[in-house]
């Protein structure tokens, strides 16, 4: 690789070598393959995939524009450290979820597609024109200088761009409070008396609204599971038996047949118990 | 490979950049209370955390308020800093300044526990809503106190943007300003689905935009090998280089910045998030944002492509004559408070733009006032809107609204004279930084386009005037909403609203006298 780099450093500004176009055509051709799989992907892993094949292209790429340094990072962050931590997510998220093929707006995509292609074309041909007009500038006379590459993009990134590269740091701590906040659950507090003295929890007892232990499960009354709330002697369910697992969760995420069932035995009708719990 | 890398001897002594800490300071302090602020969030129990953030973002705006008004009574140019990353001319301490007052009032909104118990934020936002969880957490009254810290930094990020000197640090500074807001705006404690879905829609419509204006700083600095304005400037005077990458990469750069100050065809995303939004972070955007993505706008047309100005003139008028028939059109069709005064900074968007097209002293000052009167206006408007409430959060539907003078006078009041305000009527503040404006443009031989503004401005009056009439001309709905009274940080943040709103209407020279000091430096 390195002969690579030396007889790029040693062409200088002008023509573009042949060497230099194959590269360009074949890792072009690569990254733009990369970038369409990327969205045609039915999968979103396969999608994360394709992706890193752009990203590793497009690495050599600026190696061979002779940026060694942002190949590498290109190469390392984005491909080893970034991609790798976007598929651990999506492995975790769960990577079954797939579009919704149902247009919400009618011939949205149809619209999209053509202004898509309309814009590209546009930026296409507008810069193919600048292509000719521009003068090509390598980087072999400012890597010649200084301390070379990596040690000139440090020289910018403490100088010249100095406030721009401390203000990323804000956006870093954004983005983790971000995920702090969307992500990160608090445990329930566990109630006073669970961590407390005998005393204390003595003193809670018969202080409380209740002296007596909360009633246990209606296990046996009508059904062998502990789901099953206590009825108080008017038929009614005793709030206190139901246990705070099954309360919390959400109704849909239970068995089906853990939720109250039309039950003969029961000493009350569904509809009235399912207004009272 | 390692020769080419660090060649031997090659590495100069660093020359580090001179830092004018003082006169940075009011941005300094924003961004290091934001960092405070986190770490209040980090080793505080949750019931001593709003307490201590609302004192420390007090502190913060007294002491950069401090710092601002020492810059402010020497140095009468301004000058450049960080190597010439940051501009803190007189522009830019004038958009601190109202960024700062705005983001203030915006601050009290947020930190506020009575209008509703615990805040307009959820206390718990991990929580799925819907679930059994979530209705347990509705009764509970803390809030996620993280907001303080983001709103901080969301303030920086604003302060930064219109100062920043460089295309890089602008887009950082971009970034550094929406992140937090697209995280505030999925926080509602109520209706938290059409909130959270306005924060995606925010997101991935400004990740979006944001790809646009990286785009075109790729090829402005293709053009002008360089990314300070000065040097795009210095670039467009020359004949030798690629016109298609100087308009390509202008026209995206553009389309960046215009999203975020929700103009014209790049509006989408404001009805859906303005909508969802919890209201004061609503406030929050409608007035700050739209400052600081105008600042960047003026100093982006004046400073780097005033040269150039001939070729994209006419296209900045289409936009703005877009942007003020969608306002002031769409407006007339909304039944939702706050979807109407979206559609209302819509169409303020463009005549704001206007004023940004004009490029001279005065298109710059009266640019600068009307961003000053217009933030005011909307953040009380927006506190008004917060107030009027039934059992399910804010009734927004104008169809609630009617006969709310009958059973509130005072904020029908209030919310009458705002919107005379937003529809530029003599004596609010609106009407002078409307008639600053038009003549600016006037003066820069755009007659046409003002003659559209006028007709905007009379069509998107209706609206305003159609609620003013069904507050008070209208039987109240016999469930209708209440009023709720407002504690004092949100009482404070409408009358301060009010207040500026009504002294810029009836004396605005000395703000006209600030925005006009001087121009930019870069």
């Amino acid at each position: 690789m390195s002969s690579v780099f030396v007889t790029q450093a040693v062409v200088d500004a002008g023509p573009v070598s042949m060497g230099e176009q194959v590269a360009f055509y074949v890792l072009g051709t690569g990254s733009l393959i990369g970038a369409l799989g990327m969205l045609f992907a039915r999968n979103a892993v396969h999608s994360a995939l394709w992706l890193v094949l752009t990203m590793l292209n497009l690495g050599v790429l600026y190696m061979v524009g002779q940026a060694p340094f942002l190949g590498f990072v290109q190469i390392i962050v984005y491909t080893g450290a970034i991609m790798m931590l976007f598929l651990f997510v999506l492995m975790m998220v769960g990577r079954e979820s797939s579009d919704s093929v149902v247009e919400v707006l009618r011939g949205q995509r149809l619209a999209a597609g053509v202004i898509g292609l309309g814009f590209a074309g546009l930026l296409v041909a507008a810069l193919v024109r600048s292509l000719t007009q521009v003068k090509p500038i390598g980087l072999a006379q400012p890597n010649a200088q200084g301390g070379g590459n990596v040690a000139n993009v440090g020289k910018l990134i403490f100088t010249d761009y100095l406030f721009a590269f401390e203000l990323t740091s804000a956006l870093l701590i954004t983005a983790a409070i971000g995920a702090m906040v969307l992500a990160f659950n608090e445990k329930r507090r566990r109630p006073a008396y669970a961590k407390s003295l005998q005393q204390e929890l003595v003193e809670a007892r018969f202080q409380g609204n209740r002296p007596s232990p909360l009633p246990g499960p209606g296990v046996f009354a009508t059904a062998n599971s502990v789901a099953t709330p206590a009825l108080l002697p008017d038929g009614s369910v005793a709030p206190e038996s139901l246990s705070e697992v099954i309360e919390s969760t959400a109704r849909e995420r239970l068995d089906p047949d853990l939720l109250p069932e039309p039950d003969a035995h029961a000493l009350t009708a569904p509809e009235q118990r399912e207004g009272e719990s | 490979m390692i020769s080419f890398l660090a060649q031997p001897g090659g590495l100069d002594a660093l020359q580090a950049p001179e830092i004018d800490y003082w006169a940075m300071a009011p941005l300094l302090i924003v961004l290091g209370a934001a960092c405070v602020g986190v770490l209040v969030e980090a080793f505080l129990a949750k019931p001593q955390r709003w307490p201590v953030q609302v004192i420390l973002t007090v502190l913060t705006f007294a002491f950069a308020g401090l710092t601002l008004g020492l810059r402010l009574t020497k140095d009468p140019k301004g000058l450049t800093t960080v190597a010439g990353a940051l501009s803190i001319d007189r522009p830019a301490l004038f958009l601190w300044g109202t960024l700062l007052a705005l983001g203030f009032g915006a601050m009290l909104m947020i930190a506020d526990r009575s209008v509703e118990p615990g805040g307009s934020f959820v206390a718990s936002a991990a929580i799925r809503p819907g679930t059994i969880q979530d209705r347990a957490q509705a009764g509970q009254h803390g809030m996620q106190t993280e907001v303080f810290p983001l709103a901080l930094f969301a303030l920086a990020g604003m302060m930064t943007f219109v100062a920043a000197n460089d295309l890089l640090t602008m887009f950082i500074a971009l970034e550094v300003m929406s992140l937090p807001l697209y995280l505030m705006c999925g926080l509602a404690r109520r209706r938290r689905l059409i909130s959270q879905e306005a924060a995606l829609k925010y997101f991935l419509l400004g990740a979006f935009a944001s790809a646009f204006f990286l785009y075109g700083l790729a090829l402005l600095y293709g053009y002008a090998q360089s990314v300070k304005l000065a040097d795009i400037a210095e670039a467009t005077g020359g004949t030798d280089r690629s016109d298609t990458l100087l308009y390509a990469g202008f026209g995206l750069l553009l389309v960046g910045l215009l999203f975020k100050a929700s103009v014209g065809p790049f509006h989408t995303w404001t009805p859906d998030v303005y909508q969802g939004a919890p209201t004061p972070v609503t406030a929050f955007m409608g007035a700050c944002t739209k400052v600081a993505a105008f600042g960047a706008i003026l100093r982006v047309l004046q400073v780097a492509f005033k040269a150039s100005s001939w070729e994209w003139e006419y296209v900045l008028w289409a936009v703005a004559i877009v942007s003020m028939a969608i306002g002031a059109i769409l407006g007339i069709t909304q039944t939702d408070v706050k979807r109407m005064i979206a559609y209302s900074s819509i169409a303020h968007a463009g005549f704001l733009l206007l004023g940004s097209i004009a490029l001279n002293h005065d298109g710059l000052s009266s640019t600068l006032f009307y961003l000053l009167t217009y933030g005011f206006t909307t953040l009380a408007a927006f506190g008004v809107v917060s107030l009027v409430r039934n059992a399910d959060g804010e009734a927004t539907h104008l169809s609630q609204w009617a006969g709310l003078a009958k059973r509130s006078p005072l904020v029908a009041a209030v919310f009458s004279f705002l919107l005379l305000a937003l529809a530029g009527i003599p004596l609010t503040s609106g009407f002078i930084g409307k008639f600053v404006v038009f003549r600016a443009a006037l003066a820069e031989g755009m007659g046409p386009l003002v003659v559209v503004a006028l007709i905007a401005s009379a069509v998107a009056a209706f609206f305003y005037l159609r609620v003013i009439v069904l507050m008070y001309f209208s039987e109240p709905a016999a469930d209708g909403p209440a009023v709720s009274v407002p504690g004092a940080f949100t009482t404070a943040a409408i009358t301060l609203g009010v207040v500026v709103t009504l002294l810029l209407g009836v004396l605005p020279g000395f703000a006209l006298d600030w925005a006009g000091a001087a121009g930019f430096v870069f």
